[in-house]
């Protein structure tokens, strides 16, 4: 189209998004407590599956020490907080900075072999940080839980609402920026083949770390910022149903999509709050919809849309 | 001596590589002068791709040196070794399927140009991409392509790179008797216009005469022989490779 | 305190390396890993406690169904789940790692989240070496895991059909020239990991309790065992098994219970940093 008209297009398409945020932001004032903590959960998971994805989707590896590296986050924030004393805002930046050292040590060891033995090394990890949180009951409280203070003075759901919505916004950005950069289409090269990428100049190992430490930075954040908002850390956290159901979320909403996990966060975890009413059924529901999904529809709800789309459209493949 | 060793781009001294139990290449010598067109030809198995894969740090040999410009980059990784100047295209296409073809010749440019915005590296594509012709398919994604249009856009990328030296793995593959035409006349115009030096593994010996000057043979995994094409075509020992008894 | 650490070193050692056997051939032929690897060991010891218990079989019957369900279970996800991702390892890592979710939850609907234990095969115990008192049902997986490997081996090495699966392991392109049908090889090359996966289940069921979620530390030491050995590797396996089950029993026994799993891991790391294509693996090309 013209350039005069796709201008057009992009500044309602910038203020459709802007209305939309600007309505969501104020949709908590509407809504009684508990839905305005399914809400911040469905923020949460946003934060994490967008972080997951940023690996996943776009670089193509499958890590699933993601809920560990959140799991850091909370912890290492709970802990300064609890035993040292330190302003949990400043527990949350802590964390994600443990969060992103941990990720470029784990990077580092097994990004060189990728693939399987990323996937396998991430589910080692994750089971090990499981178990050390377990053991190590004196500073963590293992399963009974770490009581931490919260964020903000006097407990307010609306304010974790806005902290929620500010660190999702965020997270968002940023994978946004890196994905559109020049960095963004090394990953891209990357995922698609390797072995040309670095023909072409590419670092590939690089160019997985710089993914890996940032998404592991994210959901380090992520983690911390759930951590201080519960106000008790458990090791369910850094745990593998958590790891799955990030992983559900994204490929469901659609992997290597951006708002694919946006979808995905906020369509399941709405889902499971309605499912929860039929009791532990709902995680073998989710299981089974994201097996049928991953099996038959791997690019997601995203991906169904822009087929169904493309049919009704064709000029505009 | 000196300025002997100035004019050689690139040099293999004693190349050797084994696989398990198989010697792919024993002990090979070979030279590339700068400015000029190089053809490497030998029958199949003969041990040619992998000699690309090893000046191109794809694989390390097992012992030997290659030296680019005079500087030693044997063991190099694939990503250094272009980054210093050798780009190369595969005998089978490696397109990234799911990115446009703007943004696979993109890769090339940003990674040379490391801090290249997105209006600078959309210029800089387009243009490798109407040196071959491929202009109109930019916003296309790869994995929509045909085979010749896949060969030119592997071209494209390499191009991209600005190497100095460019390898071409059987490029000609599958095109007709104008598409190779075209093909050779375009070879020559990167030798002219862009002063590359071109290494070129062909099987369509007809290009080989026309546009190479120097003919390296590769047989089992050892130089048969050097020469310029009209010798090499003529070398007995040459036709029986190919021909066998 | 060493000898009996070691006993149990050995016996763990032996089901690591059978389980791991498993997860090996179904990576070296197909190049899929199978995270649901540990939800196939515990289905089948989940049979095995039907069959003898509720139902009252003979004990070898039930576990030799039990095997063969877990076979033909095996054979119809790799149909349903795994051909149509062949290519791409990635989906069969996302479609492995939910399927064992989801197992992991239809156990837990199923049977209930209690541990069920099968008969035992033989009771009491027998003096060893005349150092310590070992318990027979040890002893007897001790056997049986043995068995079971040794016919693998044998298998592998002296029948046609693995002469088929050592030719696909190394190279998949030639095997097909020379007209292997790989897909119904992958098919059964799967279907075999889980039968394996079963036979480590019904050998060690009636020694460890068997619940819904204890095929997860299972799956991830056969991994790591199989990283340690090296991929594609069977004799890796073994070694690597043997190895792991050694160092986790000596270190729990000496250093700290609890971190008991943690040693497995931190091979893990090591093998990753210092030789990453394992013992018997081979570097790549």
């Amino acid at each position: 189209m013209s350039q005069g008209a796709s201008i057009l297009k992009s500044n309602r398409k910038n203020f459709l998004y802007g209305a939309g945020l600007a309505a969501f932001a104020v949709l908590p004032w509407t809504l009684g407590a508990y839905n305005q903590h399914v809400l911040i959960v469905c923020l949460f998971y946003t934060m994490m599956a967008a972080s997951w994805n940023l690996i996943a989707g776009y670089t193509g590896q499958i890590s699933f020490g993601h809920a560990a590296f959140a799991g850091i986050g909370a912890y290492v924030s709970g802990i300064l907080a609890v035993k040292a004393g330190l302003n949990p805002w400043v527990g949350v930046a802590a964390g994600t900075v443990a969060a992103a050292f941990f990720g470029l040590l784990v990077g580092l060891l097994c990004l060189r072999m990728g693939g399987i033995y990323l996937s396998l090394t991430t589910l080692g990890f994750s089971e090990i940080l499981h178990i050390i949180i377990n053991n190590e009951y004196e500073i963590t409280r293992g399963t009974m839980g770490l009581q931490v203070p919260g964020l903000t003075t006097s407990y307010s759901k609306i304010s974790y609402f806005y902290i929620f919505l500010v660190g999702a916004v965020i997270t968002l950005t940023i994978v946004y920026k890196l994905v559109h950069s020049n960095v963004g289409l090394n990953f891209r090269a990357v995922q698609n083949d390797e072995r040309a990428a670095s023909a072409l100049g590419v670092d590939v190992v690089r160019t997985r770390l710089l993914a890996f430490t940032v998404s592991s930075a994210l959901a380090g954040m992520a983690g911390a910022l759930f951590g201080h908002y519960m106000m008790l850390i458990t090791p369910h956290i850094p745990s593998l149903d958590q790891q799955f159901l990030v992983l559900s979320m994204t490929v469901i909403g659609g992997l290597g999509s951006f708002v694919g996990p946006v979808i995905g966060a906020f369509c399941l975890e709405i889902l499971s709050e309605y499912i929860r009413a039929w009791g532990e059924y709902h995680v073998l529901v989710f299981g089974l919809v994201a097996l049928v999904v991953a099996r038959f529809a791997p690019k997601g709800l995203v991906g169904i849309y822009k087929a169904w789309r493309g049919k009704k459209r064709p000029e505009t493949a | 001596m000196a300025r002997e060793d100035d004019l050689k781009l690139v040099q293999g001294v004693g190349i050797t590589k084994t696989f398990g139990g198989v010697q792919a290449l024993s002990d090979v010598d070979f030279e590339v002068e700068k400015g000029t067109i190089v053809g490497l030809i030998g029958p199949n198995g003969a041990g040619k791709t992998t000699l690309f894969n090893i000046v191109a740090g794809a694989i390390a040999p097992s012992s030997g040196v290659v030296r680019f410009q005079g500087e030693d980059i044997t063991g190099w990784s694939a990503y250094k070794v272009c980054r210093r100047g050798i780009a190369r295209t595969f005998q089978v296409t490696r397109p990234f399927g799911e990115m446009t073809c703007l943004e696979n010749v993109a890769v090339g440019v940003v990674n040379r140009q490391p801090g290249c915005r997105r209006s600078q590296w959309t210029v800089l594509a387009a243009e490798c991409l109407e040196a071959v012709g491929l202009k109109d398919l930019a916003a296309t994604e790869a994995r929509h392509l045909n085979v010749v249009q896949k060969k030119k856009l592997e071209i494209a990328r390499a191009l991209a790179t600005r190497p100095e030296l460019l390898m071409l793995d059987e490029v000609l593959g599958g095109l007709n008797s104008q598409e190779i035409q075209e093909a050779v006349a375009f070879i020559q115009g990167l030798r002219d216009q862009r002063r590359l030096t071109i290494l070129w593994i062909e099987h369509v010996m007809g290009a080989i005469m026309q546009a190479t000057e120097k003919v390296i043979v590769l047989d089992q995994g050892k130089i048969l022989t050097t020469g310029t094409p009209t010798e090499v075509v003529n070398d007995p020992r040459v036709i029986h490779a190919y021909l066998g008894d | 305190m060493f000898a009996i650490a070691s006993m149990n070193g050995i016996v763990i050692g032996v089901i690591y390396a059978l389980s791991a056997l498993g997860v090996s051939l179904v990576v070296g032929i197909m190049n899929v890993v199978n995270f649901a690897h540990g939800e196939f060991y515990i289905l089948a010891g989940y049979f095995s406690y039907l069959f003898a218990t509720a139902l009252g079989m003979n004990l070898v019957a039930a576990m030799t169904l039990a095997v063969a369900i877990v076979f033909v279970f095996g054979l119809l996800v790799e149909y349903t789940l795994i051909r149509p991702t062949y290519g791409d390892d990635l989906y069969s890592l996302i479609l492995t790692f939910i399927l064992s979710i989801v197992l992991q939850n239809a156990y837990l609907l199923i049977f209930g989240p209690y541990p069920n234990k099968p008969p035992g095969w033989v009771r009491g115990a027998t003096d060893v070496f005349g150092l310590f008192m070992y318990g027979n049902q040890r002893l007897a997986a001790l056997v049986a895991g043995t068995c079971v490997i040794v016919f693998v081996f044998a298998m592998i090495k002296l029948t046609w059909f693995g002469r088929i699966i050592r030719a696909t392991s190394q190279d998949r392109g030639m095997a097909e020239l020379n007209g292997v049908n790989t897909t119904r090889l992958n098919m059964l090359s799967f279907g075999l990991g889980c039968a394996l996966a079963a036979a480590a289940g019904v050998i060690l069921a009636p020694v460890f309790p068997v619940t819904p979620t204890a095929g997860v530390p299972v799956a991830l030491t056969a991994f790591v065992v199989v990283v340690l050995g090296g991929m594609g590797s069977l004799r890796g396996c073994i070694v690597g098994g043997l190895a792991l089950g050694l160092v986790e029993n000596l270190g729990a026994a000496y250093l700290s219970t609890g971190y008991k799993h943690v040693f497995g891991f931190i091979i893990l790391i090591l093998v990753l940093a210092i030789r990453p294509s394992g013992l018997f693996g081979h570097k790549e090309a």
